[in-house]
C-alpha cells in the first residue's frame, strides 16, 4: 500500500503547486491587468476614501472640493459652481471615467506624487497631508460673463493671455451639472449620465476646444499671414483688382463676395471688408498649396494643442491638391502706377487648386476649434508666437506653500514679428472701420476679425465668429479671444459682427474692468 | 520485516539523541504565538492606527489555549509529530486575526469556538486510550455518518441557511453536522476496508465495487438534496482514495473518475447552480455583477495584494461576499500578499505530508487508512476551497479548515488533528520500542 500513498503525496504535491502556480498569475504575473480592469472599483473606492486637493479660480472661487459623506465611500466631490466650469474642471464619478481637470491632475489632487510626498526630509516620518490644490488661471468674472453674454445659445467662448497662454475663461453652451454624475448613488449618476449622452446637442462635450467648425473668414488671418511671409504682398501692396467673383484656376466653380457685392484693395481693406474674391485668389494665386499649409500648421492646425486639458480636438487643414499642373508667374492686381514692383517668382497651380481657393477663406475641409481660432488671435497679438495653452496655473500645498508654478512656454513660431505686427494693425483698422465694430470699447486698444461660415441656405445659416485682442492703450495686448454662436440665422458678413462680437465685447469689459 | 526492525533500531537510537518532540513542539507554539500576536495587533494598527483595546485578554487566552494544548498532547501523545498542533495553530490564530479584522461580531464567536474545539482536542486524546478501539465500532460510526449526512434532511431538525440544506439544530445550537459526518465515515471507510481489503486485491467482480456505487450515490444524494457540492465532492474524493490504496487497483481509479465525470454531467444539466457555478468558472467576467462577482472580486483583491499584501487591516476584502469563510483565503491573500497567501498553502502540505508519513509508516492496516482518510479530508477540502477561490476547479462553498469562521467545521478539524496525533503518537513510540 505504502507505493500507493506516495503516489497520493506526489499527486498532493503537484496539486498544491497547481494552486501556487495560479497564486502567481493572479497576484503577481496578471495583478496589472486585474486592476486596470474596468469592473474593478478598488482604486475608485481608495481614492473616495480619503480628501483631494480644491480647485479654484485664479480670483478664489471654489470650483470643485471634497466633502465628508456617510455612505458607501468617505469623501465625495462637490462642484458648487454646477454647469459654468464642468467643461473645465470635469468631475471625478464613482461610476462614469472622470474627465477634465479631474483626470489630468488626478495624481496631484489624490497627493500621490513623490515630489508632494516628500518635500521636505521630515516627510519621512510625519504623515502630512499631500494633497495639491489647483489654483487655475481662469478668473471668475470673466468666465461669468461670457455664459451671460452667450445666454442660451449655442456657442464657445475661450479667451486667453497671448503672452503666457492662460486661458482667462472657456464657456461652451450647451453644459452640465457635474454634481450630477459624482453623485454617490450609482443608479442616479447613470440615469444622469445616460440622459446627457442622449441629448443631441451633446452638453458633455467641452466644444470650446474638443469640436471643430468652419472658421469662415476669421481663417481670412491665417492666409493674410500665408501672404505676407510669402515677401509678396504687404499692408498697402499689391492692390487687389475689384471683382464680384473669383474664377479659380484651372477651373471650378466662381466664388463670390457675400450678398454679391463687390470689392478689393489692399490687405488692410480686403481684411477690413472681408473680401472673399481677393483672398481667394491671394490663396490659390499668391501663396499656392505649400505656402497654405506651412501657414495653418504653423498656427496650429494638423496637430493637437498641448493643452492641460484631455482629448483636445485637432483643427484640420487639407494638405493635398492633387499634382501640379503649371507654375504661373504673372502678378495680377499689381499697381503699376505705384511702382510696386515685387520680386519675381512663380506659383504652382494644381489639380485641386480651386479647393485652395475656398480654403483660403475658411471654406471647404478647413476646420478648427474654437482655442485655435483664440489662439489664432493671440499669435498676431503676441508678436508671433504661440504660447501653450493652459489652464493650470499653480499646484499649491495644503499649507499654501507651492508646490509647482506652471511656466509659460512657447509652443510654435507661427510667423515672423513683422508679419504679426502688420497684421495686428489691420486687425485694428477692422474693428475701428470695419466688420467687427461691435468690438469696441473706450479706451481700450482693440483688433479683431469677424467671421461667418455659411452651414446651408434654406433656410440660411451660419456659424457667426469673431477672434480678437485687446489690451490697455500703449501696452502690448493682454487679451485675446474667439467667440462662435453656432448654427445662427442669415448668412451675410454682417452676422459674425451682429451676433458674436457684442459677446466678445462683453468678456473684454469684464476682464479690464471696464463697460 | 528484518528492514523494518533494523529501521526501527535506528529510530530509537535517533530518538535518544534527538530533541524530544514535545520541546520542538514549545518551542514552535512560542514563534506561532508571536507571529499571531504580532498580526493582531499590527491588524488593529492597520485599520485604527490603535492599539487593540483587549490585547490583554487576546494575548492570555492565545498562550492559554496553547498551553492547554501541549500539555494535552504531553500528556497523552507525547511521542507525536511536534508539527501538528503547531501548524494547525498558527493557521487558526491566521483565520482569527483576519476574521476579526473583518466582523468583530465573529470574532468574540470564533474564540468561542476554538476554545470549544481545544476541549474537543483533549477529549479525543483523553477519551480515545488508542485510535484502533473506533475499527471494532465500524457499522456504529457507519450509521451515525450517515445519520449525521442525512440529519439536515430529517423535519425538526434541519435548516436550510443561504440555499444549502447542510444545517441542524438541536436546541439553541445550529450545526452542520456533515463535518462530523466526515469523520465518522473516514473512521467506517478504514475499518470496512480492512475486512474486504484482501477480498478486493484478489479479485474484482462488480459487486465487489458495489461500494463505490454506494458511496457515489450517497454522495450525489447529498448534492442534490442538500445542494452541497462541495461536501459531496470531498466525500467520494475521500472513498475513492482510500478504496484505490486498499485494492491496489488501478481500476478503482478509473471507475471513480468514470462516475464522477457521469456525476458531474448528470449534475451539470439537471441543476442551474451548478451550471452557473461552471459558467464562472470558465469565465467570471461574462457576468462581473452576477454570478461571477464573488470570483471577479476575490481576483481584484488578490491582485491588490500583490507581492507584500496591503497590510493587515489596510485592504478592502469586505467587499467579497462570504470572505468569512469560504473566501477567507483571498482576504489573506491581499492583506499579506502572494508571501501570506503561499505561507498558508505550505502550511497544509506540512499538515498533509505528517499525516501521510503516518500513513507510510504505520504498520496496522486501520490507522493506515485511517491516517491515509483523514489526511486526504484535509488536504482536499483545503484544494478545493483555495481552488475554487483561485479560479482553478469550479467554486464549492466549503470552509478552509481552521481559517475559515465556522463552528461546526472548526470543532470537527480539531478533533481530526487529535486523531492525526494520536496516531502520530501510536506509530512513533511504536517504532521506539
Amino acid at each position: 500500500m505504502n507505493p500507493r500513498i506516495r503516489r497520493l503525496g506526489i499527486a498532493f504535491v503537484v496539486l498544491y503547486v497547481l494552486l501556487f502556480v495560479q497564486l502567481n498569475r493572479v497576484q503577481f504575473f496578471g495583478a496589472e491587468r486585474l486592476q486596470e480592469d474596468v469592473n474593478n472599483t478598488r482604486g475608485l473606492i481608495r481614492e473616495f476614501g480619503r480628501p483631494r486637493g480644491s480647485i479654484v479660480t485664479a480670483d478664489g472661487v471654489v470650483l470643485a472640493r471634497s466633502v465628508p459623506y456617510d455612505g458607501s465611500v468617505d469623501f465625495v466631490r462637490q462642484y458648487p459652481e454646477g454647469d459654468l466650469y464642468a467643461h473645465i474642471v470635469g468631475y471625478q464619478s464613482l461610476n462614469v471615467a472622470a474627465t477634465g481637470l479631474e483626470r489630468v491632475y488626478n495624481d496631484e489632487l489624490a497627493g500621490t506624487p513623490v515630489g508632494q510626498q516628500l518635500v521636505s526630509f521630515g516627510d519621512l516620518f510625519a504623515d502630512r497631508d499631500t494633497t495639491a490644490m489647483l489654483r487655475l488661471s481662469i478668473r471668475h468674472d470673466v468666465q461669468t460673463a461670457a455664459r451671460n453674454a452667450l445666454g442660451d445659445r449655442r456657442g464657445s467662448v475661450v479667451a486667453l493671455d497671448p503672452r503666457t497662454g492662460e486661458l482667462i475663461a472657456m464657456w461652451t453652451y450647451p453644459s452640465f451639472d457635474p454634481n450630477r454624475l459624482a453623485d454617490p448613488d450609482g443608479s442616479a449618476a447613470n440615469a444622469a449620465y445616460s440622459e446627457l449622452r442622449s441629448d443631441p446637442d451633446d452638453p458633455l462635450l467641452a466644444k470650446a476646444y474638443r469640436e471643430i467648425f468652419f472658421p469662415g473668414s476669421t481663417f481670412k488671418l491665417v492666409t493674410a499671414a500665408a501672404g505676407i511671409e510669402s515677401g509678396l504682398i504687404d499692408a498697402t501692396a499689391p492692390v487687389f483688382a475689384a471683382g464680384e467673383a473669383y474664377d479659380p484656376i484651372p477651373s471650378g466653380l466662381p466664388i463670390r463676395n457675400f450678398g454679391g457685392s463687390t470689392c478689393g484693395g489692399d490687405l488692410v481693406e480686403i481684411l477690413r471688408v472681408s473680401c472673399n474674391t481677393a483672398f481667394a485668389e491671394m490663396g490659390a494665386e499668391w501663396v499656392g498649396p505649400a505656402g497654405m499649409v506651412d501657414a495653418a500648421e504653423s498656427f496650429g492646425f494638423n496637430t493637437a494643442p498641448g493643452i492641460d486639458l484631455p482629448s483636445p480636438a485637432t483643427s484640420r487643414f487639407p494638405v493635398e491638391f492633387g499634382n501640379r499642373l503649371a507654375d504661373v508667374d504673372f502678378y495680377r492686381g499689381i499697381d503699376e502706377a505705384r511702382d510696386l514692383a515685387r520680386p519675381n517668382g512663380s506659383v504652382s497651380i494644381h489639380e485641386d487648386s480651386a479647393r485652395l481657393a475656398q480654403t483660403a477663406i475658411g471654406q471647404n475641409d478647413v476646420a478648427a476649434t474654437p482655442l485655435q481660432m483664440a489662439l489664432v488671435a493671440a499669435a498676431i497679438a503676441n508678436g508671433g508666437l504661440v504660447m501653450t495653452p493652459h489652464v493650470v496655473a499653480e499646484l499649491v500645498a495644503a499649507d499654501g506653500s507651492l508646490y509647482e508654478t506652471i511656466e509659460s512656454e512657447i509652443s510654435r513660431i507661427a510667423m515672423r514679428t513683422s508679419t504679426a505686427n502688420t497684421l495686428a494693425e489691420a486687425m485694428r483698422v477692422v474693428a475701428s472701420e470695419g466688420t467687427a465694430r461691435n468690438l469696441l470699447v473706450d479706451g481700450l486698444d482693440i483688433g479683431g476679425k469677424t467671421g461667418t461660415a455659411q452651414l446651408g441656405t434654406d433656410p440660411p445659416n451660419s456659424h457667426a465668429w469673431i477672434v480678437g485682442f485687446a489690451g490697455r492703450a500703449g501696452e502690448d495686448p493682454s487679451l485675446a479671444f474667439a467667440v462662435i454662436v453656432e448654427a445662427q440665422e442669415g448668412a451675410s458678413e454682417q452676422t459674425g459682427g451682429r451676433v458674436a462680437a457684442p459677446i466678445a465685447r462683453s468678456v473684454i469689459e469684464a476682464f479690464f474692468g471696464v463697460s | 520485516m528484518t528492514a523494518a526492525g533494523s529501521s526501527a533500531q535506528e529510530v530509537k537510537t535517533d530518538l535518544r539523541n534527538e530533541v524530544h518532540p514535545r520541546r520542538v513542539e514549545a518551542g514552535l507554539l512560542l514563534m506561532v504565538g508571536a507571529t499571531v500576536a504580532a498580526a493582531y495587533g499590527m491588524a488593529s494598527f492597520g485599520a485604527s492606527e490603535t492599539i487593540p483595546a483587549d490585547v490583554g485578554p487576546f494575548l492570555f487566552w492565545m498562550f492559554g489555549l496553547g498551553l492547554v494544548v501541549h500539555l494535552a498532547v504531553r500528556r497523552w501523545a507525547p511521542a507525536a509529530d511536534p508539527v501538528f498542533v503547531p501548524v494547525a495553530l498558527l493557521l487558526n490564530g491566521l483565520g482569527y486575526v483576519v476574521i476579526t479584522r473583518l466582523d468583530g461580531g465573529l470574532a468574540a464567536l470564533q474564540s468561542t469556538w476554538t476554545a470549544v474545539g481545544v476541549g474537543g482536542l483533549v477529549a479525543t486524546l483523553v477519551v480515545l486510550p488508542r485510535v484502533r478501539v473506533l475499527e471494532s465500532y465500524r457499522y456504529l460510526l457507519g450509521l451515525a455518518g450517515l445519520g449525521l449526512l442525512v440529519l439536515p434532511l430529517v423535519p425538526g431538525f434541519g435548516r436550510e441557511i443561504n440555499g444549502a440544506r447542510i444545517w441542524a439544530s438541536v436546541g439553541p445550537v445550529n450545526f452542520q453536522p456533515g463535518e462530523f459526518a466526515k469523520l465518522a465515515l473516514a473512521a467506517f471507510f478504514a475499518a470496512y476496508l480492512v475486512d474486504s481489503r484482501e477480498l478486493l486485491r484478489t479479485r474484482l467482480e462488480l459487486r465487489d465495487l458495489a461500494p463505490i456505487g454506494v458511496a457515489w450515490a450517497g454522495s450525489l444524494g447529498v448534492m442534490i438534496l442538500e445542494r452541497d457540492l462541495g461536501s459531496s465532492l470531498l466525500f467520494f474524493t475521500l472513498f475513492v482514495v482510500v478504496l484505490w490504496v486498499a485494492s491496489e487497483r488501478w481500476i478503482v481509479l478509473g471507475v471513480g473518475g468514470g462516475l464522477f465525470v457521469a456525476g458531474a454531467v448528470v449534475s451539470w444539466q439537471l441543476f442551474d447552480h451548478v451550471q452557473a457555478r461552471v459558467d464562472s468558472w470558465i469565465d467570471p467576467f461574462a457576468d462581473p455583477k452576477g454570478d461571477g462577482f464573488q470570483i471577479v472580486e476575490a481576483s481584484f483583491a488578490l491582485a491588490d495584494g500583490g507581492l507584500t499584501g496591503t497590510g493587515l487591516g489596510r485592504g478592502e476584502p469586505g467587499r467579497i461576499p462570504f470572505v468569512e469563510t469560504d473566501f477567507i483565503f483571498a482576504a489573506i491573500g491581499e492583506e499579506l500578499g502572494l508571501a501570506g497567501s503561499s505561507a498558508v498553502l505550505m502550511a497544509f502540505l506540512i499538515l498533509v505530508g505528517s499525516g501521510l508519513r503516518i500513513a507510510i509508516r504505520t504498520s496496522r492496516i486501520f490507522d493506515k487508512l485511517f491516517a491515509l482518510g483523514l489526511t486526504t479530508l484535509i488536504g482536499v477540502q483545503a484544494f478545493v476551497i483555495i481552488g475554487g477561490v483561485l479560479r482553478v476547479v469550479p467554486l464549492t462553498g466549503i470552509t478552509l479548515p481552521f481559517v475559515s469562521y465556522g463552528g461546526s467545521s472548526l470543532v470537527a478539524n480539531y478533533v481530526l488533528l487529535a486523531l492525526l496525533v494520536k496516531l502520530s503518537h501510536e506509530q512513533r513510540s511504536a517504532e521506539a520500542m
